[in-house]
């Protein structure tokens, strides 16, 4: 039972947690504004004055609609029982689970789009093409720099990669792991729809992606889609803090703890970079991506030329 | 070492990709100004005894001249000219990655066929120089200003003597000689030839270079 | 007794009177400097060509410094070319010093560059260290890049843009090439900068890398090959010859190609020994040089521009000689004499053009009507120096194509030898064509508007005897300085 619990660990603390990286973001760009700002639990608040509300469905929406956000939950939460926390294995691994945890997450985007097309509108429609050729690129760069990781340390599964990355490795392939860690925090940012690829503060604006495509939803479908968003958040992160602490060589109860620590630091950079960059115009954004491609692409090169 | 070295020829790379991806020229001159200091600093690093005193005065020249010297004259061409922007290059900056990715992954290819006689802690110097010499020459090949020509020289001269650093370490005075030579007058003489292209026209954009033909 | 100390006074006496010019008050005075000083210095030239055509290679420097029977070769076309464009120059000029197009202070950066690059060409000449060779050839990229804009029109400035940066990247390809020839040198007894001595690295050829070698000579290929035009990279080359004020196109023409040409052929035989002599590299210089002739012969069909027609011309006749010299032995020879002739005929053809130019005020062909009636010195030249670069048949051109094609047949290359045809009868026919309209083609009315003199006569006729001589009748001596300089390319004559 304790090893249960204890293997469960990381998908408890995921799913308590993530809602608090969003307050921190938002207390961080306060602080930047010179505000006061929101308080840290704020997304707490809202999902649970969300939740207490009823839900709006439009007439030209059919069930994929209505599906999409549980479709959604449900996929980062089995994600994220892929995920293992610095220093502790997940509790589920097997061999090739980075590909499943990346399709997965896929799956939810996909059903964000299909969703976002049912509702019939423009407006909807073009977020989710804007979606679709911005995931188009951020998707190869994940994969070629899971790869790389997973061939900088033999192992096919997530679990496998984070218990192998020692000191040693960072030794042996630095410079490779630093690119990687550079090319996941850029996709971290698109994914998650945070600027310079996207502003998640506004609503009304033509050039919004993620936010567009859930302005049709309200009420329990609308904290369905948040808390989800939140998770995403979080998963994603937790890739870069775990490649980010490997060379500490931590296990246990301290690697939870410096991996908790690790998170809201991560979250204070996002507020940071949200705070000292403009979003950059849709022309320039596939730009990033490709050079976070370029960074994977590199980092593997250098991989499996000079450690296999 | 070689953790060291190896971050050097990274950030070498990474230098040339930011040229790729980037518009501005002021931000293509201060990342030619990097890749100039990087270069320099090769020597030091790449070498298999402690650096001798001539190495490392080649060394400063180098980066005084590469990342003091070019970037000043080059940044005084800038502000005479009204062009401040690669605009429309012939090659995209997404594809143009593309081609850096391509490059890099041809360099690795050409380096495990050849089999150059050089020592192994210097083996990621030759792919890491072959990449710079094909960005080089893809920059000057698909960019419409002078300006960002002349850097892409800069780029292709920069991976030339990466590539002479890695394979000819013994024979060094001339080379170097040779090289500093190469660079001063590339980017004196092309940064004049700016000036005069600029005043000519007010503009220095050479895809309006294009009465001459046949 | 050595006269090696000749070798280092070569390459001064020029970079001085390069100086000196800088100093000069008026545009006559800078433009007569260059004609007496290049005479100098041709003299100068001339005496140590003359000590190493009758006795051995001179060596000055600890060996960087050499000139063998190959490169006094050179070395004397060289001193021809220049010192008729410079007494030209002092022609040429004259009108746009009166008309004052051609300022003072132009007059001294045009002086200045025009030693500056023959001493960079001598530079290129006289060394026997390869890095100090491509020193030489990066320094004459430099300095007649700003030749070619004397007077900067937007056209000359493009002109110059196009060839600097062609040029450069071709230096820097050269350079890799270079690089990668110390490399294949490494694993021999040769020390330090010894691996870069050209009788150092001919001495110890068989210890040589033969794949870094032959890496090393494509890229060399490819580099010099830029600077002298020959196809496909001599997109550079029409431009930069038609912008250029016409001493320097003559210069360009008959000289700068071949010293870039020079620099190939003194690797030609380094590789060949050490791959075995299976003809690898002369391949590579049969390919391209009938490349040359095909392509330059395509354009000269439908050129209206003379400077252009005679600049695809050069890149033909570069491609003549690479064939002749890839073809080897009796080939090699014969491409020796025609780049004597060709550059000889060159130089005049420019300088002609240059004149009916100033005179006609353009340089299209279609308004040269008449030209010599109307400026007798000068089109009767063009005329005639258009059909010698076409082979025609007392001329020594005749005589040199005439021996590639030989050499071609005999050594059963059919091909080659049919390619050669076709580019050599397209270009006679679509030459002859446009040169017997200049000439004939009566615009009624036309009067004389040079008078004749004797001096501009001279200048041209007697190149032009020369070559006439030496079509019919060649001394058994200068045969047999074909025959050493040859010797020194491989292979046997």
């Amino acid at each position: 039972m304790n090893t249960f619990f204890v293997s469960l660990l990381p998908v408890l603390l995921g799913l308590v947690l993530a809602p608090l990286l969003l307050g921190v973001i938002h207390r961080t760009k306060a602080v930047f504004a010179g505000r006061h700002g929101s308080p840290l639990l704020q997304a707490y608040s809202d999902l649970a004055k969300l939740l207490r509300k009823g839900a709006v469905y439009s007439r030209t929406t059919t069930w994929v609609f209505r599906a999409a956000p549980v479709i959604g939950l449900a996929s980062v939460v089995s994600v994220m029982v892929l995920l293992p926390i610095t220093g502790n294995s997940a509790p589920l691994s097997f061999v090739g689970d980075l590909i499943v945890f990346i399709y997965v997450l896929g799956l939810m985007r996909f059903f964000t789009v299909v969703a976002a097309l049912d509702t019939g509108s423009s407006f909807e429609g073009m977020g989710a093409s804007r979606e679709v050729h911005f995931s188009a690129l951020a998707e190869p760069a994940i994969v070629v720099g899971l790869v790389a990781l997973a061939s900088a340390t033999g192992f096919l599964s997530l679990s496998g990669i984070f218990s192998a990355m020692s000191p040693t490795t960072w030794v042996v392939a630095g410079p490779a792991l630093a690119l990687v860690l550079a090319a996941l925090f850029i996709v971290f940012l698109a994914e998650n729809s945070r600027i310079p690829i996207d502003d998640p503060n506004t609503h009304l604006e033509l050039t919004m992606i993620h936010e567009v495509m859930i302005l049709d939803y309200s009420g329990p479908d609308l904290a369905l889609v948040l808390y989800a968003a939140a998770l995403k958040l979080w998963v994603l992160g937790a890739l870069i803090v775990n490649v980010a602490l490997s060379p500490l060589g931590l296990n246990g109860i301290r690697g939870v703890g410096l991996f908790v620590a690790g998170m809201l630091v991560l979250a204070v950079i996002v507020g940071c970079v949200e705070s000292m960059m403009a979003r950059s115009s849709f022309l320039k954004v596939p730009r990033l991506l490709v050079t976070a491609i370029a960074l994977s692409g590199i980092a593997f090169m250098l991989i499996v030329r000079f450690t296999a | 070492m070689t953790l060291l070295q190896d971050t050097l020829l990274v950030a070498l790379i990474l230098t040339s990709f930011g040229m790729l991806v980037s518009g501005r020229l002021g931000a293509y001159i201060r990342m030619g100004a990097l890749q100039g200091v990087m270069i320099g600093l090769l020597p030091l690093v790449v070498g298999r005894a402690t650096p001798t005193l001539h190495v490392v005065f080649v060394a400063a020249a180098m980066i005084g001249l590469k990342g003091l010297v070019f970037p000043y004259l080059l940044f005084r061409a800038l502000r005479e000219s009204d062009t401040k922007r690669e605009m429309n290059p012939f090659v995209g900056h997404v594809p143009s990655v593309f081609f850096g990715i391509l490059a890099l992954l041809g360099s690795f290819w050409m380096d495990a066929r050849l089999g150059f006689p050089i020592h192994s802690s210097a083996a990621l110097v030759i792919p890491v120089a072959f990449t710079t010499i094909m960005i080089g020459l893809f920059l000057i090949v698909t960019r419409r200003t002078a300006l960002s020509q002349v850097i892409g020289f800069l780029v292709l001269e920069n991976g030339i003597y990466a590539f002479g650093l890695a394979i000819v370490y013994e024979v060094p005075i001339l080379l170097e000689l040779g090289v500093l030579m190469d660079v001063f007058v590339a980017v004196f003489v092309m940064g004049i030839a700016i000036y005069h292209i600029n005043r000519e026209f007010d503009h220095i954009d050479i895809d309006r270079l294009n009465t001459l033909r046949g | 007794m050595n006269f090696g100390w000749l070798l280092p006074i070569l390459i001064l006496v020029p970079g001085l009177l390069g100086v000196a010019c800088l100093f000069l008050r008026s545009a006559r005075a800078v433009l007569r400097l260059c004609a007496i000083g290049t005479l100098g210095v041709a003299a100068i030239a001339g005496a140590v060509t003359l000590h190493v055509f009758r006795f051995v290679p001179l060596f000055a420097g600890r060996s960087w410094f050499m000139l063998d029977a190959l490169s006094a070769y050179h070395l004397a076309v060289m001193m021809m070319v220049f010192s008729i464009s410079a007494l030209y120059g002092v022609i040429y000029f004259r009108d746009e010093v009166a008309r004052g197009t051609f300022t003072d202070k132009q007059a001294r950066r045009y002086g200045g560059l025009w030693f500056g690059s023959l001493a960079a060409m001598v530079l290129v000449l006289v060394s026997n260290n390869l890095g100090i060779m491509w020193v030489g050839i990066e320094a004459t990229t430099l300095l007649t890049a700003f030749l070619i804009c004397i007077h900067p029109t937007a056209a000359a400035l493009e002109a110059m843009w196009k060839y600097l940066l062609m040029c450069s990247v071709g230096v820097a390809v050269a350079f890799m090439g270079t690089l990668l020839i110390a490399a294949s040198a490494q694993q021999t007894s040769l020390h330090g900068s010894d691996a870069l001595l050209w009788t150092a690295l001919r001495d110890a050829v068989h210890q040589l890398d033969p794949a870094l070698l032959k890496a090393g000579f494509i890229f060399l290929v490819i580099g010099y090959g830029t600077k002298a035009g020959l196809a496909p990279m001599h997109n550079w080359l029409p431009d930069a010859h038609s912008q250029a004020p016409s001493p320097v196109s003559a210069v360009f023409s008959g000289f700068l190609l071949n010293a870039a040409l020079y620099c190939i052929l003194r690797f030609l035989p380094l590789v060949e020994a050490a791959t075995g002599n299976t003809g690898w590299g002369r391949g590579i210089l049969i390919a391209l040089g009938l490349l040359s002739i095909v392509l330059a012969a395509m354009f000269i069909l439908f050129q209206r521009d003379i400077k252009r027609l005679l600049a695809y011309s050069s890149v033909e006749h570069v491609g003549l000689i690479a064939l002749g010299v890839g073809l080897g032995g009796f080939g090699a020879v014969a491409a020796l004499f025609h780049m004597l002739s060709h550059s000889l005929a060159k130089t005049v053809s420019f300088a002609s053009a240059g004149m009916l130019g100033q005179s006609y005020g353009t340089h299209d062909l279609r308004h040269f009507q008449g030209i010599v009636r109307r400026v007798p010195v000068w089109g009767t030249s063009l005329v005639i120096g258009l059909l010698v670069l076409i082979g025609i048949a007392p001329f020594s051109i005749f005589l040199s194509e005439f021996f590639i094609l030989k050499a071609a047949l005999s050594q059963r290359a059919y091909w080659t030898a049919c390619l050669l045809l076709v580019g050599l009868c397209v270009v006679f026919i679509s030459v002859l064509r446009s040169a017997i309209a200049m000439a004939w083609e009566s615009d009624t009315g036309v009067q004389a508007s040079h008078r004749f003199k004797l001096s501009h006569g001279l200048l041209v006729f007697i190149p032009l005897a020369v070559l006439l001589v030496l079509g019919v009748w060649m001394p058994e001596s200068f045969v047999q300085i074909l025959i050493r300089a040859s010797e020194l390319l491989g292979g046997t004559p």
